[in-house]
């Protein structure tokens, strides 16, 4: 693939690829390209050149809605889109694509409890939650819409140490595939991969696990 | 009183300006050649429309009316596009058609089930009318409009996060267009609540010293005012819904060349 932005290639041929279950982290310097290449998997970022191919779905127009429904993005502050939690928690079965899915009450506790984020949580209003809070909502949000790929951007750098353990916990699962965006030695020593940007390009890096 | 003012009457009005003028020579406030320069402009401008608009309403063909009609309809969606700060090149056949549908079928249904004036395309009645839903759909436009694409250039994360959660581009941009769309008929809704206590609108105000009785002046203003108020949200949705295609790209992101 290649990406480009403002007339600067940020990135040229290049190849990366994640298996099932596998967690790729991204290192590089700022600005280089990391979370643009993040977004050009969802449809979010042009492409220059290249495809974008999810569970053997290509990605184009037509496919979009089929890739999203299957892929979460949690950013370092995520945008919850919603007055309280519990709207922001059931946000995604209101659109049409997942109306008939709208998870029952005890599942939803249950997701916020395996976040560690108490049930009073749900009656708080998105503004008053702080930004490690909003990214485990983000999280529980997407476990419950099903998502099995996660694109994670730098989402560590903000949180405390408890914080940051339980969002580890919740994204190095066996049955997750991730690929984030991380400059925290301990995070990307977690991964199975790291690969790094490289002057416009990706180069497997030292250290993962 | 007649029921017009007579040339040395409307010089009396215009002595008027001398005190505004005079405070702003006092106060060194600067405001001299620019006040001058719009009542001069006001002035000339209302001058030749009434010249014009004597010479169309003598005629009363439907083919002049109709034209004339088009002219302001033109206008005014230039204005939209340019006060809303979008670009005129990709949007402007879609506003058009927008501001035209809603202003057009509006009128026709007040002026022709409601007043039904003879002949049915008599220019006393369709161009004032035409001319006050314009006014009106211009500034809610304007106001929705830029609030509407505004919000979701400052919102973007929040947009795209719609998105990734699976809904469609009609369903995404749905809290924008409610905040556009109370941003575009709020000063219409206060208006509605205090008119006739607060204030006396325009066209009633014209009517009444035009010597038509009260009672007759209130009916067209009720009138005018549902008139206005029915095109101006068809208006901004019309809009919204047209532009929407040109307005994002195929994966729903919206393209940061519709902006000036």
């Amino acid at each position: 693939m290649e990406l480009c932005a403002g007339g600067r290639t940020l990135l040229a041929g290049a190849d990366l690829r994640a298996r099932a279950g596998e967690k790729v982290g991204l290192r590089g310097a700022s600005g280089c390209g990391k979370s643009s290449l993040l977004k050009s998997a969802v449809g979010l970022f042009p492409l220059a050149a290249g495809e974008v191919v999810v569970d053997g779905v290509s990605l184009s127009p037509a496919t979009a809605g089929a890739v999203r429904a299957r892929v979460a993005f949690v950013g370092q502050e995520p945008a919850l889109g919603a007055e309280t939690v519990r709207d922001a928690l059931l946000l995604p079965f209101r659109f049409k694509a997942h109306r008939d899915r709208r998870p029952a009450e005890r599942r939803l506790l249950e997701t916020l409890d395996s976040l560690l984020l108490p049930a009073s949580i749900m009656e708080k209003a998105c503004a008053r939650v702080s930004g490690g809070e909003k990214q485990r909502v983000a999280m529980a949000r997407a476990l419950l819409m099903g998502k099995t790929i996660f694109l994670v951007d730098e989402i560590t750098s903000a949180l405390d140490p408890e914080s940051k353990r339980v969002a580890m916990e919740a994204l190095f699962r066996p049955e997750l595939t991730m690929l984030s965006v991380s400059h925290d030695p301990e995070w990307l020593a977690r991964c199975d991969r790291v690969v790094s940007f490289e002057g416009g390009r990706l180069e497997e890096a030292e250290g993962g696990t | 009183m007649s029921g017009h003012l007579t040339l040395p009457a409307l010089l009396v009005t215009y002595a008027l300006m001398l005190l505004p003028l005079a405070l702003f020579v006092r106060l060194r406030l600067g405001l001299v050649r620019v006040t001058l320069v719009a009542l001069v402009r006001m002035s000339v401008q209302l001058a030749l429309v009434g010249l014009y608009l004597k010479w169309i309403f003598e005629l009363n063909r439907p083919g002049v009316t109709a034209a004339w009609m088009g002219v302001m309809l033109l206008t005014a969606n230039y204005d939209v596009l340019g006060k809303a700060g979008l670009r005129r090149r990709l949007f402007f056949s879609r506003t058009l058609m927008a501001i035209g549908a809603s202003v057009g079928g509006t009128a026709a249904w007040f002026v022709l089930l409601s007043i039904r004036p003879d002949p049915p395309y008599d220019a006393r009645y369709a161009i004032p009318i035409v001319g006050m839903l314009l006014g009106n759909t211009l500034r809610s436009n304007v106001l929705g409009l830029e609030r509407f694409y505004g919000d979701i250039r400052r919102n973007e994360a929040e947009f795209e996060t719609y998105l990734l959660l699976g809904a469609a581009l009609d369903e995404a941009v749905r809290p924008y267009l409610r905040t556009a769309m109370r941003a575009a008929i709020n000063p219409s809704l206060a208006t509605m609540a205090s008119m006739g206590i607060v204030s006396l609108p325009g066209m009633m105000t014209g009517q009444l010293l035009g010597g038509a009785s009260p009672t007759a002046a209130i009916e067209y203003q009720i009138g005018i005012m549902i008139s206005i108020f029915v095109s101006m949200v068809l208006a901004v949705l019309l809009n919204v819904r047209l532009t929407l295609s040109v307005a994002f790209d195929a994966y729903g992101r919206l393209r940061s060349e519709i902006f000036r």
